[in-house]
């Protein structure tokens, strides 16, 4: 199997900044480095997860690899095809082939449209189907994602989040993609919503052999449905690995913190102790000269705030960017 | 779609739009309803004159040239808002004036709508130069004083011809004010559009590749035409003032009869006491402004889809 065949997604060195735009002529300042060098690849039938806290970029980079964003540089290639340098044509296709649901169930749907028209609208927009054909179609994805048909000419307002939700993605599905981008699909939703949510995504992905790339800033939703996880901090990854690896062994201080959040009852369970990394993003606009997590991490020495640490593989599968990562791997996660 | 759902027998559950839902709480506004029977009741004044213009019925009312009895006559059983110098029913004149009034306001509001929600649109969702544009070209325009703006358009336009058409005294007056008058409607219409453009199933749309014509007409339109009925209702107002106005300072219908020439009239006459041609249009502007007044405030109450579920 040849690489292109083997992934149904890569991306490369993806930056997208945003000006920084300020005084009477609006002279650009400087930039804020949403999307600073991401780099991942997504097996085709595979999940990946993207995690990490509010504003590290996360749907930016997800927003620019669908091409709702301008990113700054960089390179995706989706199935063998060059997105940013696609052209109209191949442009289509690929907008028929990726598709995105995104987080707020209720922001996401039209609210002056009928639920069945929403799912139609892609079709409409992409083929030419007869009103019966369509009405069908609207029908199947209405009972794919496990809402009756019966309810195709109410509105969003008369619906549940979690029914929504499913709407949203009975869109995302309705031209058959391949790629489907979830970004934050279940962050909105109630805890008991989530897993119906989440087992559909799953039954989905069985069924119609989808690729996800799932954003959460959630470890436990992601432990659950993803392949390979990848953890974002400031517009890099800083940590990916297999969700296994990941989970049995975080190497980056950053995801141990995440990890210390997922909420836990047993108090004897793998890290039950608090972490002690305290604080919270710093500025954008300037971002440090040495690791970007240095500010908070307890580990930090002086190497770490001189240079920028790269990203390597230290296990099998597994690379992190860190200086210190020998260290958690004897300290055992215990910081 | 609903038919097709019928055919394969299948009962799809009816819901309830937004606007069905606006509608149905506008209704139970007891006092928004009264209004609103007073404001079709202007509207039906004015189509009935213009259907018994077009058949060259003679009803009484519309027979305003009449004369039905002395000159200032004042108001009795009789002449109910009395006569004035010719003798001519001042009655009449007020109903025939609706006509002026309501058709004036009518088409500028039109005239605007059809100038401001396109440029509108067009500035919010494409924004950059487009916008910049637009938005100096309204600036300027609403920085000139309004009634010297539209006095300024109707001595332009009297008189002249336009695709043809000679633009009688009633035509000049709501080109002018419609001209004028698109500001207000564009700059709402833009930054509703500004609000809406990023929301999530505007990128949806974009996401699945509909085109820009397509996001606009079919995500963002429908979802700010609620303020464009409500900005209808309340502009109708000042549109009716703006043609009083206009007919005031004689740049209105020249020979026949309006509230705002009727005002004019009475500026002599009340120094002799004759005070019910004052009354008469002032009473008639009163009403209709009043009513569309409190039902545009019930308007803009019950389609906000923001203040639903009260």
């Amino acid at each position: 199997m040849s690489d292109t065949d083997k992934y149904m997604l890569e991306v490369n060195d993806l930056r997208t900044y945003f000006p920084v735009k300020k005084g009477l002529f609006r002279r650009t300042i400087g930039y804020v480095k949403a999307v600073d060098g991401v780099s991942f690849k997504i097996e085709k039938g595979q999940t990946l997860g993207l995690v990490g806290e509010s504003g590290c970029g996360k749907t930016t980079a997800a927003r620019s690899i669908i091409r709702l964003i301008q990113a700054t540089s960089g390179k995706v290639i989706f199935d063998g095809t060059d997105v940013f340098s696609a052209d109209k044509q191949s442009l289509k296709q690929i907008r028929k082939d990726m598709s995105i649901v995104f987080q707020d169930p209720y922001g996401s749907l039209n609210p002056r449209m009928t639920v069945g028209d929403i799912i139609a609208d892609p079709l409409k927009v992409n083929k030419k189907l007869s009103s019966s054909q369509l009405t069908e179609k609207v029908i199947d994805l209405l009972r794919k994602v496990g809402l009756s048909e019966i309810y195709m000419n109410r509105y969003p307002h008369e619906f549940s989040g979690g029914q929504r939700q499913r709407v949203g993605l009975a869109r995302a599905l309705a031209l058959e993609p391949k790629l489907v981008i979830c970004d934050e699909p279940v962050s909105a939703l109630d805890v008991s919503i989530q897993s119906q949510i989440l087992n559909l995504l799953k039954d989905m992905q069985d069924e119609l052999g989808l690729t996800y790339l799932f954003i959460a800033h959630d470890l436990a939703v992601v432990e659950f449905l993803c392949d390979i996880v990848a953890v974002m901090y400031m517009g890099q990854i800083v940590e990916k690995a297999t969700s296994e690896q990941l989970y049995k062994k975080p190497l980056h201080p950053y995801t141990r913190l995440l990890m210390s959040a997922i909420p836990k009852v047993d108090t004897s369970a793998r890290y039950a102790k608090k972490s002690k990394i305290k604080g919270e993003l710093t500025d954008r606009g300037q971002l440090p000269k040495g690791c970007s997590f240095a500010p908070r991490c307890p580990l930090a020495e002086g190497i770490c705030i001189q240079k920028k640490p790269d990203l390597e593989e230290k296990q099998p599968e597994h690379t992190v960017a860190c200086w210190k990562c020998q260290k958690m791997l004897d300290l055992n996660g215990e910081i | 779609m609903t038919d097709i759902v019928k055919d394969k027998k299948i009962v799809a559950v009816k819901g309830t739009s937004l606007w069905k839902d606006g509608l149905r709480r506008l209704a139970r506004r007891k006092f928004a309803m009264v209004c609103l029977v007073i404001i079709l009741a202007y509207f039906a004044v004015t189509a009935f004159v213009y259907v018994a213009e077009f058949f060259d019925w003679q009803p009484g009312p519309v027979m305003w040239t009449e004369e039905v009895g002395p000159s200032y006559q004042p108001p009795d059983v009789k002449y109910i808002f009395g006569t004035d110098i010719f003798g001519q029913s001042v009655l009449r004149k007020t109903i025939y004036g609706a006509k002026t009034s309501v058709t004036v306001a009518l088409c500028a509001s039109l005239i605007s709508i059809l100038i401001g929600v396109p440029l509108g649109a067009i500035a919010g969702y494409f924004r950059g130069v487009v916008d910049e544009i637009i938005v100096w070209i309204y600036s300027t325009l609403s920085s000139i004083p309004y009634i010297l703006l539209i006095l300024a358009f109707a001595v332009v336009l009297r008189d002249k011809t336009l695709f043809g058409l000679r633009l009688t005294g009633m035509t000049t007056v709501y080109l002018a004010i419609g001209l004028t008058s698109w500001v207000g409607i564009c700059r709402l219409i833009r930054g509703e559009i500004i609000k809406h453009k990023d929301r999530e199933y505007v990128l949806a749309a974009r996401s699945y590749g509909s085109s820009n014509a397509r996001i606009i007409f079919k995500q963002l339109l429908p979802n700010v035409f609620h303020l464009v009925i409500i900005d209808f209702s309340l502009r109708f107002v000042s549109f009716i003032h703006a043609e009083v106005i206009l007919s005031f300072l004689g740049l209105g219908e020249a020979d026949k009869p309006s509230w705002g020439a009727m005002i004019n009239d009475a500026r002599i006459e009340l120094a002799r006491g004759v005070w019910w041609q004052m009354a008469a249009a002032t009473v008639a502007i009163f009403f209709i402004s009043l009513a569309l007044n409190i039902f545009g405030d019930a308007l803009r109450d019950s389609l906000d889809p923001k203040l639903r579920m009260q």
